[in-house]
């Protein structure tokens, strides 16, 4: 280990307490020259509802003299990730601000910021559309193409990959599920990928996920042999018997199988996260603890993704799980009203209609105002928060973010029900596969979707697919494409040209956009 | 004075004499308009045709029902099956037990409700989730550990749970009271017939006598991982053949009777009735569906029934509030505590239970005017005494339609009442009806807009314009319009008192108007002045009918029905409904439908 280096038990011991403050090392600066592949990947997924960030409050300024180039048949642009600093604070742009001891130099370095990205049909209220279930959505195809077919999601194809987990040896849970429901779905039997897709149960309790990817001290007296092979047995001997079972019965009792063989290598996982301290605090404690009350406490929130942050980082330092996805809710912010019709709805609006409640300090006009507050603390609290900490623990000759590939999406673009411009931002380069320290704009500038004017603040444009970022994401992440791609188009999820007159990306994806679907995200390789 | 044309933002931009607060759900539905109404098949049907919720079960015996494949038990009923066969193994230290396992348990996987998409909001039952994950098999298989580990903790409970047998100074009996112990203990557990062969299998990891704690353990952890344990394993008798249909087997039978209407495994008598064939005959059977629905166990079944269905789950807190002021000049003197959102949902539970318990149909329970509010806060909304026992205080008030103006479906958490959200509450939930999808673009409505608008005529000018009308105007405005003389917390009013959001000063009033045609039925375009002649056209109307049926299958069988093939069970209920059978009677009936009584072992 190198001169001074966090060792396990100092992150530890920060992970068992009430929140994980980690002092900034100047050495891991020096270290970043020297980081190389390990060929171990890491993802982490963060979902926002609604979206309907102002692209100026979502984005950094127009750059400068920005790199060109043609690409799907238009002009897309790059430029280094400008950031500015003010009173204490470091600034990317409105939303993607934070403290200077978060948002540091070197943490800019790590991050890109992506922009014209987009599901190239209606897509409102969705919670799978992060990760390319766009079918978990409350409605879609008013032209007759509603989607129904339910598909899994990335992480969960990184879950279940070979290429992603060459070795399991040390893996107690594939993937870790967090927040509010809908963001990850998989096969009913994962190994086969057959049955049905369904979505994955999210556990939002931090000490319950602790205990998941935790591996206490072995008792040395405990030498009895398991009684999962006599379970096995069982689950055979029914599908095997004489009795009468339906097809869809015994379809059930493999998947059943399948979650035993499973459950049978994780009890054989030899790993020691021993010296971990176990959390004295969960999550849930700080959510119903909170005074005042939870939905109006930053501080509680904070403390409440900061715990789920600890269970995702010790578990990436143990190595006991590499992916993750969060799908976080409505708080973030000091709004105590109806935040999906009276913010999320109205935050096209250039003013504020409820003058009884004081608006945020600088943060802009109208509805938006709370919108950028409730993203900025999400940024700051928890993207930053996993951020820092991911940044903080060595792994390798780097650290363990520059293994991993960690993304916050928003559900809507910069209007809400709607799938254009949809923000990706990014940390760490995903074992040195992306090139980092980037905004990257793939906007399509004479594509116009949403013209601004008086009542409007939103000027968007569409650009490429949405699909083509989780394909590259597949890509970074050791992904075949035969284990990801499917139909006419590449990248990863359904893709459905819309007919509906009024959808202001109707008509807009060309060939031109579509036939490069496959590719690797220009840019973004290192 | 009339306002410009203007849009939506724009009218924001003036000043607003009165709150304007919309429910969540408003502007996705504002959003839902596009002059295309979907029918229940999907197929776009004319814009002045609101959808229709089929009302009308037609049976055909020969039909093959659908069957939820290998259900699982649900979260709710795998605790309540834990505790209880912990309760049968060591009944003096069952609490002990459950306490000591509690770290296994609070890992469960809780189940998710679900309903038959579309809105997401209202009548969604956590017995449809049926997915199985790894996190069921991982906790699953720990929790059974742990139960086995604590039950043979020390020889005193050993000696209980399985006979003084295996304490005792001769070692060579331990072999026969593992035998016996598996017998009982697994008869519980698999909730069917223990053979041999059973006997012989789950035996195996003990090993040979003499036998320690840890063999005992490792038995009764077995015995919790099993298929028929974790699974409703059902073959049907004469579980052999390849019939698509088969009757039920009495073990069968009794698991379905004991975890429908108990959430939890068979008691003693049940297994009895099981055991001895009782239970196949049709006056066994009957008895002890008459038995199991008597029993209290029953309750928390039925309050699991129609505390999802009925929940108003875009209810915010009422508290949440407090010291706006607008929402201040409403409440008046009156100050909502944190507990009373969940006082209403609970008083709607308590009205249908208590209708089931005392006899009622479910037309005395939908027009019921009595208060089942317990605190002394819910009940000065109704201006009644607190219910404590006995018969409930009348509410004394003709403007009170029973269900449809209890207050946590008038209630808002803010200062303005949702006619929105109370019309898509009633057309979704109690009536079934299906509302078509929001698209986006919803914020650019021109209106026109008298600056004293009640909230029904603000509603009114803005969904009613433009494509958005013809979901509004026909669907959802007037169900919500007609309790509009119930303030935002459900009391009573003869005008609405209009209030400057910006101090809360009272600056005018507006006209009360509950007049509308409510289009209970497609083809009914009679006039409801309130909500009491409302009332009395949704009962006129099969759908609340149709609708309740259907809700209470899902809530049955653990899934969505299937309007053909599942006609018989469904007919068999709307029938008992359409007769005006006590609501006792109606939710056994399902229990007595061949439906319940069969599996199918067809795949579609």
């Amino acid at each position: 280990m190198k001169n001074g280096k966090l060792n396990r038990r100092l992150f530890l011991r920060g992970a068992a307490g009430f929140t994980l403050a980690l002092p900034v090392l100047p050495s891991l600066l020096e270290d970043e020259a020297e980081a190389a592949p390990t060929g171990v990947r890491r993802f982490v997924a963060l979902g926002t509802p609604h979206g309907a960030v102002w692209p100026q409050n979502m984005y950094p300024a127009a750059p400068q003299g920005p790199e060109t180039m043609t690409y799907g048949g238009h002009e897309i642009r790059r430029a280094d990730l400008d950031m500015t600093a003010n009173n204490g604070r470091s600034i990317i742009s409105p939303v993607l601000s934070a403290d200077s001891s978060l948002l540091t130099e070197q943490i800019r370095s790590k991050m890109n910021v992506l922009r014209g990205l987009d599901v190239t049909f209606y897509l409102a209220h969705h919670r799978g559309g992060h990760l390319g279930n766009y079918a978990e959505n409350d409605g879609n195809g008013m032209d007759g193409q509603a989607l129904t077919e339910h598909r899994p999601t990335i992480d969960q194809i990184m879950a279940w990959s070979d290429n992603f987990y060459p070795n399991l040896s040390t893996i107690l849970e594939r993937s870790l599920v967090i927040g509010r429901p809908g963001m990850s779905a998989n096969w009913s039997n994962p190994g086969s990928q057959s049955g049905v897709v369904q979505n994955i149960t999210p556990e939002s309790n931090s000490l319950v996920l602790f205990n998941r990817i935790f591996v206490p001290d072995e008792d040395p007296m405990e030498t009895r042999p398991l009684i999962v092979d006599r379970v096995i047995d069982d689950y055979h001997r029914l599908r095997q018997g004489n009795r009468r079972l339906s097809a869809e019965d015994r379809r059930r009792l493999d998947d059943h199988l399948d979650r035993l063989d499973e459950l049978q290598r994780k009890l054989n996982v030899a790993v020691s996260c021993g010296d971990i301290p176990v959390p004295t605090v969960s999550s849930n404690e700080v959510q119903n603890q909170a005074s005042p009350a939870f939905h109006l406490n930053a501080t509680a929130q904070a403390q409440y993704w900061s715990l789920l942050n600890d269970v995702i980082v010790a578990a990436f330092i143990c190595d006991t799980c590499r992916v993750a996805s969060v799908l976080a809710g409505t708080y973030h912010s000091d709004y105590d009203g109806d935040w999906h019709q009276e913010i999320a709805h109205q935050a096209e609006l250039p003013m504020w209609p409820f003058p009884n409640t004081p608006l945020p300090d600088n943060m802009g006009p109208g509805p938006q105002a709370y919108t950028v507050q409730h993203h900025q603390r999400f940024f700051e609290d928890v993207f930053l928060d996993l951020v820092s900490k991911l940044d903080q623990v060595p792994d390798g000759d780097g650290t363990l973010l520059d293994r991993t590939l960690v993304q916050w999406t928003q559900e809507s673009g910069s209007r809400t029900h709607d799938p254009i411009e949809l923000p990706v931002v990014t940390a760490g380069s995903g074992d040195e596969w992306f090139r980092t320290g980037q905004y990257v704009d793939y906007r399509n500038l004479n594509s116009p979707a949403h013209t601004a004017d008086q009542d409007n603040a939103v000027d968007s444009h569409t650009g490429l697919v949405y699909n083509q970022w989780l394909g590259t994401v597949c890509t970074a992440m050791g992904l075949e494409k035969s284990e990801y791609e499917s139909g006419q188009y590449g990248g990863y999820g359904e893709l459905i040209l819309s007919t509906e007159g009024w959808y202001s990306g109707q008509g807009k994806y060309p060939s031109s956009v579509l036939d490069v679907m496959g590719e690797e995200l220009p840019y973004l390789e290192s | 004075m009339k306002l410009a044309t203007t849009s939506f933002s724009r009218r924001l931009q003036g000043r607003r004499p009165w709150a304007v607060v919309l429910s969540p759900l408003a502007a996705a539905l504002l959003a839902a308009c596009t002059g295309i109404i979907g029918s229940e098949d999907g197929v776009p049907e004319g814009p002045d045709v609101p959808p229709s919720t089929p009302t009308d079960f037609s049976c055909d015996p020969d039909a093959v029902p659908e069957a939820l494949p290998l259900r699982r038990l649900s979260d709710v009923q795998y605790r309540n099956t834990l505790r209880d066969l912990v309760t049968f193994a060591l009944p003096a230290e069952s609490e002990e037990v459950m306490t000591e396992i509690a770290f296994q348990t609070a890992q469960l996987v809780a189940d998710v409700a679900a309903n038959d998409g579309g809105d997401q909001r209202y009548a969604k039952f956590s017995r449809l989730d049926q997915t199985v994950q790894q996190a069921h098999i991982d906790t699953g298989y720990h929790t059974a550990e742990a139960v086995g580990a604590a039950l043979t903790e020390n020889p005193t409970r050993i000696a209980t749970v399985v006979g003084d047998c295996a304490t005792d100074a001769d070692p060579g009996n331990d072999d026969a009271c593992l035998d016996d112990f598996i017998r009982r203990f697994g008869e519980r557990a698999l909730r069917r017939a223990i053979d041999d062969e059973d006997v012989a299998f789950y035996r195996e990891p003990a090993g040979t006598a003499p036998l320690e704690p840890a063999d005992y353990a490792d038995v009764i952890a077995l015995l919790l991982n099993a298929p028929h344990f974790r699974y409703f394993v059902e073959h049907g008798q004469g579980g052999f053949a390849e019939d698509q249909v088969a009757p039920l087997d009495a073990y069968e039978l009794a698991s379905r009777l004991s975890y429908h209407f108990w959430q939890t495994m068979p008691d003693e008598a049940l297994f009895a009735a099981a055991r001895s064939g009782e239970l196949l005959s049709d006056e066994g059977y009957q008895a002890q569906v008459q038995r199991i629905f008597n029993d209290p166990r029953t309750t928390a079944s039925l309050e699991g029934f129609f505390g999802q269905w009925l929940q108003n789950s875009t209810l915010e807190p009422l508290d949440s509030r407090l010291g706006s002021p607008a929402f201040d000049t409403m409440r008046g003197s009156f100050t909502p505590t944190p507990t009373l959102r969940e006082d209403m949902w609970q008083e709607v539970v308590d009205s249908a239970v208590y209708y089931t318990e005392q006899g009622g149909s479910f037309e005395d329970f939908f027009r019921s005017d009595r208060s089942f509010a317990k605190t002394p806060e819910l009940a000065a909304i109704y201006g009644v005494e607190p219910w404590t026992s006995g018969e409930p205080p009348a509410m004394n008030d003709p403007a009170r339609a029973g269900l449809i103006t209890r207050a946590a479906y008038l209630a808002t958490g803010s200062a303005n009442t949702r006619p929105v959200m109370k019309g898509v509450f009633l057309r979704r939930a109690i009536l079934c009806d299906p509302i078509p999808p929001p698209p986006p673009e919803a914020e650019s409505v021109e209106i026109e807009l008298p600056e004293d608008a009640s909230t029904r005529e603000y509603v009114d000018a803005l969904t009613g314009t433009g494509s958005c009308g013809s979901c509004h105007i026909p669907l959802i405005n007037p169900l919500g319009f007609a309790t509009e003389n119930f303030d935002a917390l459900g009391r009573k009013r003869d005008v609405q008192v209009l209030i400057d959001p910006a101090n809360g000063d009272v600056i005018g009033e507006a006209e009360v108007n509950t007049e509308v045609v409510p289009l209970v039925e497609t083809t009914d375009s009679r006039t409801a002045a309130n909500a009491v002649e409302l009332a009395d056209q949704m009962l006129e109307s099969p759908k609340p009918y149709a609708c309740f049926t259907r809700q209470y299958f899902r809530y049955t069988f653990g899934r969505l029905e299937d309007l053909d093939r599942d006609a018989c069970a469904l007919a068999d209920v709307k029938h008992s409904l359409d007769a005006g059978a006590p609501l006792s009677e109606v939710l056994r009936t399902i229990a007595l439908s061949d439906s319940f009584k069969q599996r199918s072992f067809d795949t579609p």
